[in-house]
C-alpha cells in the first residue's frame, strides 16, 4: 500500500510539472482565508468584555463565537466552512472537567494530610500515570468534537478512533522514546500521525495515511547529530577562550560571548525549522483523501519567517496584534497545502456522529493543542 | 427590489452543489432547482447561521441534525428578506446594523477597561475578603506554612533554641492581655542580613536576622512584632494571598488560557502576594500600639524602630525592603507618637536581665536540624 502510494505521487509529481504540456492537468485545490484581522478583534474585545461582566462564563460562547467566524472564512472549491459547535455544549464539558480536577486536588490535599512526604509522592506518581493514560483520551475526544462540529457543503468531519486504542500507541510511545532517549521519536510522532488520520473522515469518506517512521529518521537523526555538535563546539569554544578572554581583562570578550550564543541558537533553531517543515511534507505528502493526495510545500526558511513576523507582530504591539497573527498562521497554512488529482465530491454521503465536548474542554486544560493536526480539508 | 436571488443547495445528504434560484416570498422562500423541482422553506424554519459579517456568505439551515443549507453570496439578499418578510425579521441578521457595530465595539472597549478597574478596584478586594475572613484558622496555618517553606528554602533558618525561646516569650507578652488568640504563634528566623520582618497567614511570624541585628532593645523588636502579630489576627497575609490569587485566575480566565488558571491555583500562596494596602498598614500600627501599651511595654521603642528602619532606608538600599512595603514612613511616625503620648501608665521594662545584643548573633549557633 505504502509503495504504491509513493508511486502513484511520483506520478502526480510528473504530471504536474509537465501540466503546460498536458491536454487536462489533474485539478489542485487550495483552501483560502478571507477573515480580516481587525473583524475578529473585534469579536475578541466583545468577548473579553462579555466575559469579564459574567466572570468567566461567557468565555465558552465567545470561543464559539470566533471559531463560527473562522470557519465562515474558510473556503474551498468555492464553498465556506461551517461551525456547529455550541457555547453551552463547551461549558458542559468544563463543568465536567473542573469536577474531576477539584477530586484530583481534594485528593492531593487528602494524601498530604495523612501520609505527608509519602502521601505526596504517592500522589506525584498516580497523577503522573493519570496524565499519561488521560492525555491521550483528551487527544482523540478533543479532535472528535472539533471534527464533529465542522461542516463543509452541509456534510460533516469526523473522528472515529476509540481513545483506548489511541492510548495503546501514545503511552508505550511515550516510554520508549523515554527510554530510546529520543531516538523513537519519529516512529512515534509517524504512529500518532497516522491514527489521528486514517481514523478522520469527511462524510462517510476516510482519510488515508500511509507514512512510515523509517522515512522520517533519516533526517530526525541528521538534525539531532547537527544540534548535538554544535552544542559541542560552542562548549568547547567557550572552555578555551574564556579564561584567556577573562584574563585580558577586556570589556569585548562579553560580545564575544553574546555573538556566540546568537549564532548558537539562530543555527538550532533553523535545523528543527527545517525537520519541522520536512516533517509537514512529508506527512501531507502522504496524506490522500478519496483519490486525491495532498501536498505541502513548506519550507523551513518560510516557517522562520513566519514565526519571526508573528514574534515581532506580538511584541512591538504588546500581544495586541493576536488576532492578526490568528489570520496570518491560517492564511500561510492554506497557502501552503494543496490537494491535487480528481476528487467527485458529489458522491461523498453524508455520515454524522455525535460527540461530547468534555474532552475538548479537557484539552485546554492540558495544552493538548499541538496535536489538534489539520487535515489539509 | 430584486427579488429572486442566485443561489446553492445543499441536500445534507451528498456535498453535491445544486445552483438554485430562489424567490423571496411573504411567508417563505421558494427555492428552484436546475431540474425546475421546486423546494418550499417557510421562514419559521430556518436559521441563519453565516453571514452576520462583512465578506461572509449568507447561510441558512433547515432541518436538525444534518440540515438542509442554503447559500447566497450577496448580503443584500438579506435586505430584500427583511423588506418583503417583515414577519420574519427576527429570523434574520440586519445588515445595517453593521455599522453600529463598530461603534459598539469601541464601547465594548471602554466597557472593559471601566469593568476592569472596577474589579481590580472593588470586586476583588471585597471578594478576597469575604472569603479569606471566613476559611477555617487550619487552612490559614496550611497556607502559612507554603509561604514560610517558599521562604526557607531562599536562605537558612536560624534554629539556635535558647535565643528563639526568648523571642517566643516577647510574642507570650504581647498577646497574654489579649488570650485567648486564635492563632499559636511560630516564629521563623532567616540567615539573611536584610532588615525585614513578614507574617504570613496562620500566625507564622518571619525575622529576618538583619533586624535582629539592628534592634538595641527588646522593646524596639516588641514594637514590629506587634505590628505583625495584628496583620496576622486581622488576617491581611490571608486577604492578600486570596486577592493576588483572584487576580491571576481573572486574567487567566480573560485571556482564555486554561493553563494559567491552573496555575494561578497553584500561585496560591506564594510570596509576591504578600502586599498590603495602606489601610491595612495603619490598621496594624495602630492596633500594634494599643497591643504594645496593653501588655504595658514602652511604646517608644516602636516609634524608635520605625525611625531606625527609615535611616537604613535612606542609608543602605538593601534595608529598602521593608520601608518600600510599608510606605508614609514619617506620617505613621507621627501617628504612633500621637498615640503614645495618651499613654497613661509605667511602662514595665521588657526581659530586664536579657543581654539584649546577644540576640544579634541568633545565626551564629548551628544546631542540626
Amino acid at each position: 500500500m505504502g509503495i504504491q502510494g509513493e508511486g502513484q505521487r511520483e506520478q502526480q509529481g510528473v504530471t504536474v510539472s509537465g501540466a503546460a504540456a498536458a491536454a487536462a492537468p489533474p485539478p489542485v485545490r487550495h483552501r483560502s482565508f478571507h477573515g480580516s484581522g481587525g473583524t475578529l478583534f473585534g469579536i475578541f474585545i466583545v468577548n473579553l468584555l462579555l466575559t469579564i461582566m459574567t466572570l468567566g462564563i461567557y468565555y465558552f460562547w465567545g470561543k464559539t463565537r470566533i471559531r463560527n467566524y473562522v470557519h465562515s472564512q474558510m473556503e474551498f472549491d468555492g464553498d465556506r466552512y461551517a461551525y456547529h459547535g455550541t457555547g453551552r455544549e463547551l461549558f458542559v464539558g468544563f463543568l465536567k472537567v473542573a469536577v474531576i480536577f477539584a477530586a484530583l486536588f481534594g485528593g492531593r490535599v487528602l494524601a498530604e494530610t495523612v501520609w505527608g512526604f509519602v502521601g505526596q509522592i504517592v500522589f506525584g506518581v498516580i497523577l503522573y500515570v493519570f496524565f499519561l493514560i488521560v492525555t491521550p483520551i483528551v487527544i482523540v475526544r478533543s479532535r472528535a468534537y472539533r471534527l464533529s462540529r465542522t461542516s463543509w457543503r452541509g456534510i460533516r468531519f469526523s473522528f472515529r478512533g476509540a481513545a483506548r486504542h489511541f492510548v495503546r500507541v501514545f503511552v508505550p510511545g511515550t516510554l520508549l522514546t523515554l527510554i530510546t532517549l529520543g531516538l523513537y521519536y519519529p516512529f512515534f510522532q509517524n504512529n500518532i500521525r497516522r491514527f489521528l488520520v486514517n481514523h478522520s473522515y469527511y462524510g462517510a469518506t476516510p482519510f488515508r495515511y500511509d507514512g512510515k517512521g523509517r522515512d522520517l529518521f533519516g533526517s530526525f537523526l541528521l538534525t539531532v547529530v547537527l544540534s548535538v555538535l554544535t552544542v559541542v563546539v560552542v562548549s568547547v569554544v567557550v572552555t578555551l577562550m574564556l579564561p584567556r578572554l577573562l584574563m585580558s581583562g577586556d570589556v569585548g570578550w562579553l560580545w564575544f560571548i553574546l555573538l556566540l550564543a546568537a549564532v548558537f541558537s539562530v543555527l538550532l533553531v533553523v535545523y528543527w525549522f527545517w525537520f519541522s517543515a520536512y516533517l509537514q511534507r512529508y506527512f501531507f505528502g502522504h496524506t490522500s483523501f478519496a483519490t486525491a493526495r495532498f501536498r505541502s510545500t513548506v519550507t523551513g526558511g518560510r516557517l522562520l519567517r513566519l514565526h519571526l513576523g508573528n514574534l515581532l507582530r506580538l511584541i512591538f504591539t504588546l500581544g495586541l496584534a493576536t488576532p492578526w497573527v490568528m489570520v496570518r498562521n491560517i492564511r500561510f497554512a492554506f497557502g501552503q497545502v494543496a490537494l491535487e488529482g480528481p476528487l467527485d465530491l458529489a458522491a461523498i454521503r453524508q455520515e454524522a456522529q455525535a460527540v461530547s465536548a468534555a474532552g475538548e474542554e479537557l484539552g485546554d486544560f492540558l495544552g493538548v493543542d499541538a496535536y489538534n493536526i489539520d487535515l489539509g480539508l | 427590489m430584486k427579488t429572486v436571488w442566485n443561489g446553492a443547495y445543499f441536500d445534507g445528504r451528498s456535498a453535491d452543489r445544486q445552483p438554485v434560484r430562489i424567490t423571496v416570498m411573504s411567508t417563505g422562500l421558494r427555492i428552484m432547482r436546475e431540474d425546475d423541482t421546486i423546494l418550499w422553506w417557510p421562514y419559521e424554519q430556518i436559521r441563519q447561521t453565516q453571514g452576520f459579517y462583512a465578506g461572509e456568505h449568507v447561510r441558512l439551515e433547515k432541518g436538525r441534525d444534518t440540515p438542509e443549507v442554503l447559500v447566497v453570496e450577496d448580503a443584500a439578499f438579506l435586505t430584500a428578506v427583511q423588506q418583503l418578510a417583515p414577519g420574519a425579521r427576527a429570523r434574520f441578521h440586519t445588515p445595517t446594523r453593521r455599522a453600529m457595530r463598530i461603534r459598539l465595539t469601541l464601547l465594548a472597549g471602554l466597557g472593559v477597561i471601566v469593568f476592569g478597574a472596577a474589579l481590580y478596584l472593588w470586586g476583588i478586594p471585597a471578594f478576597a475578603n469575604a472569603v479569606a475572613s471566613r476559611i477555617p484558622v487550619s487552612w490559614e496555618e496550611q497556607l502559612g506554612r507554603q509561604v514560610v517553606e517558599q521562604l526557607t528554602a531562599m536562605s537558612r533558618r536560624c534554629t539556635d533554641p535558647e535565643r528563639l525561646k526568648v523571642l517566643d516569650r516577647i510574642v507570650s507578652t504581647l498577646t497574654a492581655p489579649s488570650a485567648p488568640v486564635p492563632y499559636t504563634f511560630r516564629i521563623t528566623v532567616l540567615a539573611d542580613p536584610t532588615i525585614n520582618a513578614l507574617a504570613a497567614p496562620g500566625g507564622h511570624l518571619v525575622l529576618f536576622a538583619g533586624l535582629l541585628e539592628k534592634t538595641k532593645t527588646p522593646e524596639q523588636l516588641a514594637g514590629v512584632l506587634a505590628h505583625e502579630i495584628q496583620h496576622v489576627l486581622q488576617r491581611h497575609p490571608t486577604k492578600a494571598l486570596f486577592r493576588d490569587m483572584s487576580m491571576r485566575a481573572l486574567i487567566a480566565a480573560l485571556t482564555g488560557d486554561a493553563g494559567g488558571l491552573a496555575s494561578a491555583l497553584e500561585a496560591a500562596g506564594t510570596l509576591g502576594g504578600l502586599r498590603y494596602s495602606r489601610k491595612d498598614e495603619a490598621a496594624a500600627d495602630r492596633d500594634g500600639m494599643t497591643m504594645l501599651q496593653a501588655a504595658r511595654i514602652d511604646p517608644a521603642g516602636m516609634i524608635d524602630v520605625f525611625l531606625v528602619l527609615k535611616k537604613e532606608a535612606g542609608d543602605v538600599p538593601r534595608a529598602l525592603t521593608y520601608l518600600s512595603n510599608h510606605p508614609h514612613t514619617d506620617d505613621r511616625i507621627a501617628d504612633l507618637r500621637r498615640m503614645a503620648a495618651q499613654a497613661r501608665y509605667t511602662p514595665v521594662p521588657l526581659l530586664p536581665e536579657y543581654p539584649w545584643a546577644e540576640m544579634g548573633k541568633i545565626c551564629e549557633v548551628r544546631t542540626p536540624q
